[in-house]
């Protein structure tokens, strides 16, 4: 029962984040436009000492290429090998499942408690962290206390996962890798934000998670609001700070699809057992019949190099006519 | 009656004898200095104790021992795990000593450092320290967050304790008097107040919960030099002056009309005791959170073993606060990292009602 409770309440913290992440908050490498930029300049060889401006808006210098690298979230662990660093990772969270190689990598985040003792046992020559108090702000502070160069990410949005990917590409040198992985991403994304952009916006209701009857969504403004959004829906969403939505707003709002991120863990929770709900009955979605389970709940939750993956899955879902 | 007072004021004014106060504070002394030695030499990380010993030789000491660790080991040692050690110990020995104070000043065993609103304070102060970034946004970029060195964080619970329990004491006075059961229901009503706002702050926090669950299970995790450095001098004049007036504690045993009886200025100890006390605390929770169980329980442990004489009971409280909770937090780290009030209640307190289930000495031990 406690692993099992573990690993819910982890999965709720990572999707917490993607749900929470306010796209509002001011950002250094922000830029609100969704979707496709102007493709980067041409990729360049980083010169060290090198000193980067973080999502956090700390200045953070790298003495040397690292080779020793730590991750402290699973979605930076995805970009460091997306940008064919996997093997100079020394570091990683007991949640991390992505790419396969790293199962064999150490874990210095275990439970979502980061063990100091153990990053420093690794030496890593880049931390990678995750803003938003997801590796809390005291960890960031000590770690760099230590001396290591740490990197916090906080993506609002995903032309925002973009920025994150080339700024670690300039921090361990993979330029290349990282502005030939944006351009694809953005093309991918370009491609199906176009397929949907034009259809009519149904009312969607992603269900993150309900807990002791609080039922957690979409906050206003966050990643997940901004993603369901260009994948062509008008996404129902909760206060957000707490990112929950009372029951009577959601009927108010009359969701016509309602996406079932949580059952992609929770085998208790189906379309039929939502339909059932006291309450729930009269709404749109319900009554059609359109509640569909997210089993990519994952890619869309994990602001990574998958995340495109996680838009073509809620894209999919929302407009199955328009997306193949 | 009377005579059966003055009889114990006697015996307690004069103090232990020689032998004894050596036998329990060498002890104690003992005690933490191996409490200090494992829990600096174990953790997480395996480090020999050679190069263990070694790192401390070479760092505190200056010793020219040529280097053999790696810089990892040195960075582990000295870095992370002496100063959450040494925390330890402080928060330890202070809460364990704060708890005496009060217990003995409100004569009620259920009384804990935090009893008069200390904890519902400091957890307001430093719950909104850790949401500022989002009610404050320009507090949310790096340098914005420390003042004077140190967080947010710490400066707002630190001046949360200390604000409310001046705010209860100065409601509770009435003619000149505080009487204990006005402070005590004073204490408890500020302290709901304060907790309703902690409950408000906790609803809309969203990502921040976890940090504030953590602190207000009081956790060591944050421990770094410079907090021990902002620490260390409050707590040794705080602790000193609790100390000295170890006589005084004796004769507030007694109840306030004996002791006045017997020449104390109750009124004005009384004001001074809670204020040392309540400085101790704040310091201490400014630190580490609201670590519950070591203040409330250690005092009663010690007076089963060694009796209510403040003599012995001050100090004793200080060394075994501190070894305490530097072994529990052994515990939590080895753990994974759980915040170590959850250590200090699970394997506590079992441990404390297996010793009140054996005492026999229980009215003894208690506080009247």
């Amino acid at each position: 029962m406690a692993p099992r409770l573990r690993t819910l309440l982890l999965v709720f913290l990572s999707l917490a984040v993607a749900a929470c992440t306010p796209a509002g908050s001011p950002s250094p490498t922000a830029s609100e436009q969704p979707s496709i930029s102007a493709a980067p300049s041409a990729a360049a060889h980083s010169v060290y000492p090198l000193t980067l401006t973080d999502d956090a808006g700390r200045s953070v210098t790298i003495p040397a290429a690292p080779t020793r690298i730590v991750s402290l979230a699973p979605s930076n662990t995805e970009i460091v090998c997306a940008l064919d660093a996997c093997k100079d990772l020394v570091g990683v969270t007991d949640f991390d499942d992505y790419p396969a190689q790293v199962a064999s990598v150490t874990h210095v985040v275990i439970g979502g408690t980061v063990d100091v003792e153990k990053v420093a046992a690794a030496q890593p020559q880049l931390i990678v962290a995750a803003g938003n108090e997801l590796t809390p702000s005291a960890v960031i502070d000590q770690l760099a206390q230590l001396g290591f160069p740490v990197l916090s990410l906080y993506p609002h949005t995903l032309d925002e996962v973009s920025d994150d990917i080339l700024l670690v590409g300039r921090a361990i040198d993979a330029q290349a890798g990282a502005t030939q992985l944006v351009a694809s991403m953005r093309a991918r994304a370009g491609a199906l934000v176009a397929a949907v952009g034009s259809a009519e916006r149904p009312r969607v209701f992603y269900e993150v998670g309900v807990f002791e009857g609080t039922i957690y969504t979409a906050g206003k403004d966050s990643f997940l609001a901004s993603l369901i959004t260009l994948a062509g829906g008008d996404p129902i969403t909760g206060d957000p700070a707490s990112t929950s939505i009372q029951l009577e707003d959601l009927i108010a709002a009359d969701p016509q699809l309602i996406l079932l991120g949580d059952a992609a863990y929770d085998s208790t929770i189906t379309p039929a057992s939502v339909a059932a709900r006291s309450g729930w009955g009269g709404m749109t979605a319900v009554v059609d019949g359109k509640i569909i389970v997210m089993a990519d709940d994952l890619v869309i939750t994990r602001p990574g190099p998958r995340i495109v993956d996680g838009l073509e899955a809620l894209a999919r879902a929302i407009h199955p006519d328009l997306v193949p | 009656m009377r005579a059966a007072a003055a009889a114990t004021t006697g015996r307690l004014a004069v103090g232990p004898s020689l032998t004894r106060t050596a036998i329990v504070l060498g002890g104690g002394a003992i005690v933490l200095g191996v409490a200090m030695v494992v829990a600096v030499a174990v953790g997480s990380v395996g480090v020999s104790i050679g190069d263990t010993a070694a790192i401390l030789g070479h760092r505190l000491l200056g010793l020219p021992i040529p280097r053999t660790w790696s810089v990892g080991a040195e960075q582990i040692i000295f870095d992370v795990r002496l100063p959450r050690v040494l925390t330890a110990m402080l928060v330890g020995g202070g809460l364990a000593l704060a708890g005496t104070v009060f217990q003995a000043l409100l004569r009620n065993p259920m009384a804990d450092p935090y009893i008069i609103g200390t904890a519902a304070g400091a957890s307001l102060g430093a719950i909104a320290g850790l949401m500022a970034p989002i009610l404050v946004p320009a507090l949310a970029i790096g340098a914005g967050s420390s003042w004077l060195g140190l967080g947010v964080v710490q400066v707002l619970a630190f001046a949360g304790g200390l604000g409310t329990v001046l705010l209860v004491y100065a409601v509770s006075r009435t003619n000149g008097r505080v009487p204990v059961v006005t402070l005590l229901l004073t204490g408890y009503a500020v302290s709901s107040v304060l907790a309703a706002g902690v409950a408000l702050l906790m609803f809309f926090s969203g990502q921040r919960l976890g940090a504030i669950f953590g602190w207000l299970m009081g956790s060591l995790a944050n421990a770094r030099w410079l907090n021990l450095a902002f620490a260390a001098p409050l707590l040794a004049i705080s602790g000193a002056l609790l100390v000295v007036r170890w006589r005084r504690l004796n004769l507030l045993l007694l109840g306030d009309e004996p002791a006045s009886h017997l020449g104390l200025d109750v009124e004005r100890e009384k004001l001074a005791l809670t204020m040392l006390a309540t400085l101790a605390t704040s310091t201490v929770v400014a630190i580490s959170g609201t670590i519950g169980f070591v203040g409330l329980v250690v005092p009663h442990l010690l007076r089963l073993a060694i009796g209510p004489d403040h003599r012995l009971l001050l100090p004793a409280s200080i060394l075994f606060g501190a070894s305490l909770l530097a072994l529990a937090d052994l515990g939590a780290r080895l753990a994974g990292g759980v915040p170590v009030g959850i250590v200090t209640a699970l394997i506590g307190a079992p441990f404390f009602i297996y010793l009140l289930r054996r005492s026999r000495d229980l009215s003894r031990g208690a506080v009247a």
